[in-house]
């Protein structure tokens, strides 16, 4: 097993190797907010901030892809197909991401036919996860199958002790990345790192039955309640690391043009509306129903596990709290104290 | 080991339009070496005009006729609209076949009950043709047509004369209300539907149209006695990607392009009741 360390003074150095081997993404500070995004000179890297303001998915489905460039001329069109091959790093996820990062893979690898747009950034990306020991008050991963200090999937595995950065290569991937860095890193002494337990937030959620409960709770009175705070924002959604919903639009005229995807959000009333008028989601009702059910119960009934890590990040950014953790509450996932 | 993008169209061109009523079109679509894949009665696909966009629609004709793929496209939206602007010889985009079909080996050797209304015919279409052509392998074949209209029905003349001029096969044509051209039954399908009697003996009953007839159909076969397993459907929702990926006609654990567009009245009870 490759293990190597770096005195975090050095890590720029390390960032410039990266990027000129191709894109580097990492957690930048960008304004009030820390952002996963491509790496310049003189980034203020956050490799110690809690979550990303939003989730690295969009290292692998993209705000906006552009997959293919049409042609029309009299009545012959032309398509072709739009390519990108650069190799990606993407630096610091944390186990959280990572875990939802897992779910993802499910629905567009594991799922016929698989997506190749994700499938072919994933193949082009070396991961390095960064282990997490400052979570925030809105941090649960604690409720969920994720370990803040590993990350099953990481080709290195990364974490921050004292004023040095280490790194353990866990795949072929990772290791070739490590040695090509070579010069810039040095062996680790080999003792493993004293990792302390990591404890999040306890919202005393009760998540055992509740995707097999929740299956009745369709009709929950609970939904009538819920929903009315809703300002069908979607912030939730483009936040979120385990939501993919995505829009295929065209771009451009006549002649010439782009089909591109890009995020899109269940929550806003056009997603399921019809040529013709007909929504089958017309009010906020349904689409907050959707959204909660989607992740609580017919993700699990498909995968066998809830489509949540316990990021925090619909905590931290719905400007109304209609968070996932105050929707488990209100369907009954509240653990119940033993008096 | 990647493998190709499932959202890239492949060129295809429209090689006949026939205008049915005044709002809907059957276009006629070929590939570069004939039919552009194969596929089976109920299946859908996505075609495409640049630069207004995508859209998913059912494949009308039966995979029987291996000259091209029709459509039957009612001008209700932007890209239905576009397609009804294009004239033969237009290059358009296509992918597909997306869903599940009808399940034409389940239903060998049963009377086929077909309610079709409006435009719902077209993916009825597929299937009656297919077992037109596969007629040994089905019982009789009840057709139920009706539209709001006499100008209104699809496909016209195939209906009456060709259908109706196959061995045991009975069909039936009823318009919303009286009209001066029109001598045959009228009346709404459900009711129409009712009055026939149909008796759920070896026959299953499929049917297509707006989402208020369909309501009112499987409420009147019920009443008849049919099992919620003699019932299927096609679904209409939504969708983008064909792939059970983009979220749109998620319904329960399935999504519609994938596992549907045909449900059996059985298994829609068992999802939410969103479409």
């Amino acid at each position: 097993m490759v293990k190597k360390v770096i005195a975090r003074e050095k890590l720029p150095e390390l960032w410039a190797h990266l990027s000129a081997e191709g894109l580097l993404i990492l957690p930048i500070q960008d304004g009030p907010v820390v952002l996963f995004q491509p790496w310049y000179a003189g980034a203020d890297v956050r490799l110690d901030a809690v979550n990303s303001a939003v989730s690295p998915k969009d290292i692998f489905l993209p705000r906006e892809e552009t997959y293919l460039h049409y042609r029309c001329s009299g009545q012959q069109l032309e398509l072709s197909a739009v390519k990108s091959e650069e190799p990606v790093t993407a630096f610091g996820l944390h186990p959280c991401d990572m875990k939802a990062l897992e779910m993802l893979d499910r629905v567009f690898m594991d799922q016929d036919p698989p997506d190749s747009l994700y499938q072919k950034r994933r193949e082009r990306t070396t991961l390095v996860a960064l282990s997490c020991d400052k979570p925030d008050p809105f941090c649960f991963c604690n409720d969920f199958a994720v370990d803040p200090t590993d990350a099953p999937g990481a080709d290195v595995m990364a974490c921050l002790s004292g004023n040095s950065l280490r790194l353990e290569a866990r795949t072929d991937q990772g290791k070739a990345m490590l040695e090509r860095a070579g010069g810039l890193l040095g062996d680790d002494s080999g003792e493993s790192v004293e990792l302390k337990e990591v404890v999040t937030a306890d919202f005393g959620l009760k998540l055992e039955g509740l995707p097999e409960d929740l299956k009745n709770r369709f009709d929950d009175p609970a939904w009538d309640e819920l929903y009315k705070s809703c300002l069908g924002c979607g912030v939730c959604t483009y936040v979120c690391p385990t939501c993919y919903c995505f829009d295929v639009e065209d771009y451009g005229h006549a002649a010439e043009g782009e089909r591109f995807r890009c995020w899109d959000s269940c929550m806003y009333g056009h997603f399921t509306k019809m040529a013709g008028g007909h929504n089958p989601r017309p009010e906020r009702k349904e689409r907050v129903r959707q959204r909660f059910m989607h992740k609580l119960q017919y993700y699990p009934e498909t995968y066998g596990e809830i489509a949540c890590v316990g990021c925090g990040r619909c905590l931290r950014s719905c400007p109304v709290n209609l968070d996932i953790v105050r929707v488990i509450k209100a369907l009954g996932g509240e653990k119940v104290e033993q008096r | 080991m990647s493998s190709a993008n499932p959202l890239m169209p492949q060129m295809a061109t429209i090689i006949d339009i026939t205008v049915e009523t005044p709002d809907i079109k059957t276009l006629r679509v070929v590939g570069k070496d004939g039919l552009p894949f194969d596929f089976m009665p109920g299946q859908c696909a996505m075609l495409s005009v640049p630069p207004v966009g995508e859209a998913i629609f059912s494949i009308t004709s039966s995979p029987t006729c291996r000259e091209c793929l029709e459509f039957s496209i009612k001008d209700v939206g932007s890209v239905s609209g576009a397609l009804h602007a294009l004239a033969p010889g237009q290059q358009i985009g296509i992918r597909g076949p997306y869903g599940n079909g009808f399940p034409v080996e389940e239903i060998k050797g049963k009377n086929l009950l077909f309610i079709g209304g409006g435009i719902g015919l077209a993916p009825l279409r597929s299937l009656i043709g297919y077992g037109f052509a596969n007629r040994e392998e089905y019982g009789h074949i009840d057709i139920v047509y009706g539209a709001r209209s006499p100008a209104d029905m699809i496909r016209k003349s195939e209906v009456k004369e060709t259908w109706g001029g196959q061995s045991d096969t009975s069909v039936y044509l009823t318009v919303d209300a009286e009209f001066p051209d029109w001598n045959g039954h009228v009346g709404f399908v459900p009711s129409y539907v009712t009055e026939l009697a149909f008796t759920p003996e070896k026959r299953v009953a499929i049917t297509c149209g707006p989402p208020i007839m369909i309501k009112f159909v499987l409420q009147a076969l019920e009443k008849l006695q049919f099992s919620p397993e003699q019932v299927i459907t096609t679904l209409e929702m939504k969708m983008k990607c064909g792939v059970g990926k983009c979220g749109r006609c998620n319904l329960g654990s399935v999504y519609v392009c994938k596992d549907g567009p045909v449900f059996s009245l059985a298994q829609l009870n068992a999802l939410p009741a969103e479409y």
